[in-house]
């Protein structure tokens, strides 16, 4: 079945959310997390990233020859996180030292090599850059409200305003690695409750586990009410 | 006790009522239903017809199987019909109606066998119609049959571990004479220099009588078992009487053990002396809406639903009746089922004992761990069988469960641990069974295609023969 | 014939049941807990009792809420939540901030317990989960310590802390600072969480528990035995070492716990045995004070692997595998 560019776009966002329903980039997720700003410019490499590589491995995807394609597309990856990294290094230098190893371990990060190897090898340019936007916002997407939950609960503050620190003590658990995961669990509950909604119960034949079935007549007709 | 060790066991409340009332006969009912299985074995066929006039200890039904045990009438009176009709045991059964006529003469065929060897008492043993009285219903006539040699003890189980159940008791006080002399007979014919009365020390009177009786004698001794359920189990019998652990999967008699019932002994006995066969059964009618609950001789055959009337009725609404003790006995949908020969017990209880309990979650407590006398994690067999991961079934040894039922009945969240595990051993058992039929076609296409080959090298073989 | 009864109830044997149930157990641990909390209202004043109150109405809380949250049947009958709930507050500085303590509750309750699929299935002892998600998460109020009734003002000084605060014995002896005698340890009139301070108390508890068969002595003397055996081998009291801090609390109600322990005895000696080794390890090497519920947390982790290496053999086998 052919998908429209808009859902293309879109699919990213909830329902093959890279980071809660793919579960894919987690390490940096978790570990970036802890507040908004960095959940938000981490966010915005992966974006700017994800979406390059994804168009030119599509543009290259008839030259690359196929049992040498992973180097080639972390050649590809790495030269954007390059330059990402420049540009952060030259124009926000604060951010790029809070995101720190992250930054350039976006390289190997499964996300982009995961949708290189699943989406843009096998899809037009078009249809990859659109890929490549949408698991870059339902990245940001994830990672910023992540960082938002725990920096909120976790040290009391929003984007680095003070919110509630002042009003009692932060639940400083939360900015450490056990809440981050408490947190992520909590994310991905929500959205398989969005896209699965309620989960079917399995059926049984209770004629099975009941201790009467050898003097039941209907345990051939598949079951009674007891 | 030949080791200080103990096996495992739980405590349970004796509720023995009925401790103490001797065994009344009961008058033969109007109509008595004999099913042609109440053996573990092969089923019986019916040797009378439809009008025939039958008596007291006359053979009714036969089976050329080894494993099976004849049927006796226990009434005389004429056969009304032979149907088919769900017997106590959830099967539907060949029964034999006899309308009785009160008369209760005794077949002509009725008289003591005549024992000259051990084939010869193997012989009368299964004439007896004999089958383990405990509960097992297992023909006693195998169990007898060992090699000569083999075994060296013989246990005479009169643990009578279950609550309510008194019957026993009530026979070793009234019989002990005949069942020592049983025993001797016994180990006389089987050459067994051993012999073990095994009795719960809750029954001081009946340990005192066997002593007074075996007073200066060597053979046999008497050995006073804790009061710990299941002391009357099998296994648990060998190990407290011999130290010998028996495990799943073998019988007594590869541990040197032959493990009777008192009263099947004492039937035996009775059997070789005055050739009547089994047709009574020694019961406990008890539970807490029995009128007048009491220890009854009952003709085999006879409805549960008679015997109810004979001891005085419910004074209750009855929810659910029990055959044999609330630890290990069946509860029956329905009261007109037939006493059968593995029957000792028949309880009758109302709604508040019948509630059923809710289950709740474990909390591994252990509880039944520290219960089982086979030493298994229930709550472990239980979880795998949720899983149906049969491999960890056998792996916890599922097979080696006796269902006494300590596990569920220590268990705190109520769960029908041992039921669970009733069903796991079903599920090992099929998938055994699976398991050897695809090895068996496995082996037998092996075994084509060696024919094959063997057939294609031959031919070759006889082409190049004809070619040179 | 007589009168047929039919529809009679069919179940599987047994048909009679220990009168024990899940609600008696969790019952007698309250009822073990009691002289705990009498001692620590001795101590700390009303404060201890309101704080375990507020403690176990918020487990029952959020466990009622989270099973009607989940649409799964509630269990609130089985008192484990007030188990846990009480146990937790004991795990507690007497003056903590009761909000905070509520937020305990949620952890235990909600995340440790719950998600995982309510009673029975949690992977570690709530209540331990809950006093360290505290400990890490409010580091301050966590080791703010009140000052006892009668705690001297010499102990205060040497500690170094101001008037209204004091410092656990744990936290003395780290610091070097001079100890209460050991009676005092005993009795428990000194410093420290809510329900720890008391051996003698915790210890009339878990005496009754064993009378009552609700735990069974392995780990608890396992627990305390290598507390005391590795603080003489360490070259220290070992009184003051099993006495301070939660050993006793720890030893008797917490690793205890059936969910996160072991089910067999020798399995349950291993698990107290590892439990009194980390708690020395931390409390001699590590820069926290007091180590019991990280111990039990670490512990309660390893479970199921002692579990499968403690497995109950089989009567008359010998070996694993002799048995076809």
């Amino acid at each position: 079945m052919k998908k429209s560019k808009l859902q293309i776009l879109t699919n990213g966002i909830i329902k093959e959310n890279p980071v809660l329903v793919l579960v894919l980039g987690t390490c940096p997720t978790l570990a970036i997390s802890t507040q908004a700003i960095n959940g938000i410019g981490m966010g915005a490499c992966v974006l700017v990233v994800l979406t390059c590589s994804n168009i030119i491995i599509s543009a290259l995807k008839k030259i690359i020859p196929d049992t040498v394609r992973i180097p080639c597309y972390i050649t590809v990856i790495a030269t954007f996180v390059t330059i990402v990294q420049l540009v952060l290094k030259a124009y926000a230098p604060a951010l790029d030292k809070a995101l720190g190893v992250y930054i350039p371990l976006i390289v190997v990060n499964c996300i982009i090599l995961g949708r290189a190897e699943a989406f843009a090898n096998k899809n037009s340019v078009v249809d990859s850059a659109l890929d490549g936007i949408g698991m870059g916002l339902g990245y940001t997407l994830t990672a910023t409200v992540m960082a938002c939950i725990r920096e909120l609960i976790g040290s009391g503050t929003l984007f680095g305003a003070t919110i509630t620190a002042n009003l009692f003590s932060p639940f400083t658990i939360l900015i450490m690695a056990p809440g981050g995961f408490f947190v992520f669990g909590c994310l991905i509950a929500l959205v398989n409750k969005l896209t699965k909604g309620k989960v079917k119960e399995k059926r049984v034949n209770k004629c099975l586990t009941c201790p009467g079935a050898e003097f039941c007549n209907e345990v051939q007709e598949g079951g009674c009410d007891k | 006790m030949s080791s200080g060790k103990h096996l495992k066991g739980v405590h349970v409340n004796h509720s023995k009522n009925t401790a103490g009332m001797p065994i009344i006969p009961m008058p033969v009912p109007e109509r008595v239903y004999i099913p042609m299985s109440m053996h573990i074995g092969a089923p019986c066929q019916p040797v009378v017809a439809k009008g025939d006039h039958v008596k007291v200890g006359q053979l009714i039904g036969d089976c050329d199987k080894p494993v099976s045990a004849p049927i006796h009438s226990s009434v005389s009176g004429d056969v009304e019909s032979i149907e088919q009709f769900m017997t106590q045991n959830g099967r539907v059964d060949t029964n034999i109606v006899i309308k009785t006529d009160g008369k209760q003469e005794i077949a002509e065929t009725v008289v003591p066998p005549v024992i000259n060897s051990r084939e010869d008492f193997i012989k009368a043993v299964r004439a007896s119609g004999l089958v383990g009285l405990g509960g097992a219903s297992f023909p006693m006539s195998i169990k007898y049959n060992t090699k000569p040699g083999q075994v060296d003890t013989l246990i005479l189980n009169g643990a009578e571990c279950e609550p309510y159940i008194t019957v026993d008791h009530a026979a070793m006080l009234a019989y002990a004479q005949d069942m020592v002399d049983g025993m001797r007979t016994i180990m006389k014919w089987l050459d067994i220099p051993r012999g073990i009365i095994g009795i719960e020390s809750n029954k001081p009177d009946a340990i005192a009588k066997f002593n007074e009786i075996l007073a200066g004698s060597t053979d046999i001794s008497v050995c006073t078992l804790r009061q710990v359920y299941p002391q009357g189990a099998e296994r648990v019998i060998i190990y407290e009487c011999t130290g010998r652990h028996l495990i799943a999967g073998k019988l007594p008699a590869d541990v040197g053990c032959i493990v009777s019932n008192v009263t099947s002994v004492l039937k035996l006995q009775q059997f070789l002396t005055t050739g009547m066969p089994l047709t009574t059964k020694f019961l406990t009618v008890d539970g807490n809406i029995v009128a007048k609950p009491q220890n009854v001789e009952v003709p085999i055959g006879t409805m549960i639903c008679d015997l109810i009337e004979h001891c005085g009725g419910l004074t209750g609404e009855v929810k659910k009746i029990l055959l044999g003790g609330p630890m290990m006995g069946r509860a029956i949908p329905r009261d007109d089922f037939a006493i059968l020969k593995s029957n000792n017990a028949v309880l009758c209880f109302d709604e508040k004992f019948a509630a059923q309990r809710k289950e709740t979650a474990c909390i591994n407590c252990g509880r039944c761990v520290a219960g089982c006398p086979m030493n298994l994690m229930p709550a472990r067999l239980s979880r795998a069988f949720k899983d149906k991961d049969i491999d960890a079934l056998r792996e916890y040894n599922v097979m080696s469960c006796m269902d006494c039922g300590c596990c569920a009945y220590s268990c705190p969240a109520r769960k029908q641990l041992n039921f669970e595990i009733k069903q796991a051993k079903t599920l090992v058992m099929e998938d055994d069974k699976k398991k050897k039929a695809k090895a068996e076609a496995a082996a037998a296409k092996e075994a084509a295609k060696a024919a094959e080959a063997e057939a294609a090298k031959a031919a070759a073989e006889a082409k190049e023969g004809g070619n040179k | 014939m007589a009168d047929k009864h039919t529809n009679l109830i069919v179940s599987a044997a047994p048909h009679v049941c220990n009168p024990t149930d899940t609600a008696t157990i969790m019952r007698d641990v309250v009822i073990a807990l009691i002289p705990a909390l009498a001692v620590s209202t001795y101590v700390f004043g009303i404060r201890a009792i309101l704080m375990t109150v507020i403690c176990a109405a918020a487990c029952v809380f959020f466990e009622w809420a989270s099973r009607k949250i989940m649409h799964r049947e509630n269990t609130i009958g089985d008192w484990s939540a007030i188990v846990t709930g009480v146990i937790l507050a004991f795990n507690l500085p007497v003056g903590m901030p009761f909000w905070m303590a509520i937020i305990g509750c949620f952890v235990a309750i909600v995340v440790v317990k719950q998600i995982f699929g309510g009673l029975g299935q949690n992977f570690a002892n709530p209540a331990i989960v809950g006093r360290i998600a505290l400990f890490i998460g409010f580091a301050t109020p966590m080791t703010t310590w009140s000052v006892t009734k009668n705690m001297s003002q010499a102990i205060i000084n040497n500690a170094g802390v101001d008037a209204v605060t004091g410092a656990t014995p744990l936290a003395m002896w780290n610091a070097g600072a001079e100890l209460p005698s050991n009676l005092e340890m005993f009795l428990g009139t000194i410093n420290g969480s809510l329900g720890e301070v008391s051996a003698l108390a915790l210890l009339i508890g878990g005496i009754y528990l064993v009378v009552r068969k609700v735990i069974s002595p392995a780990i608890p003397c396992a627990f305390i035995g290598t507390v005391a055996v590795l603080s003489l081998i360490m070259g220290f009291d070992p009184i003051f070492q099993v006495c301070a801090g939660g050993v006793m609390l720890g030893a008797i109600f917490m690793a205890t716990d059936y969910v996160t322990s072991p089910i067999t005895t020798s399995g349950r000696i291993i698990f107290g045995i590892g439990c009194g080794i980390i708690t020395m390890l931390i409390r001699a090497y590590a820069s926290y004070p007091e180590g019991v519920s990280f111990a039990i947390l670490l512990m309660n982790i390893l479970t199921p692997h002692i579990d499968s290496i403690t497995r109950s053999k089989l009567n008359g086998v010998e070996k694993k595998g002799a048995k076809k």
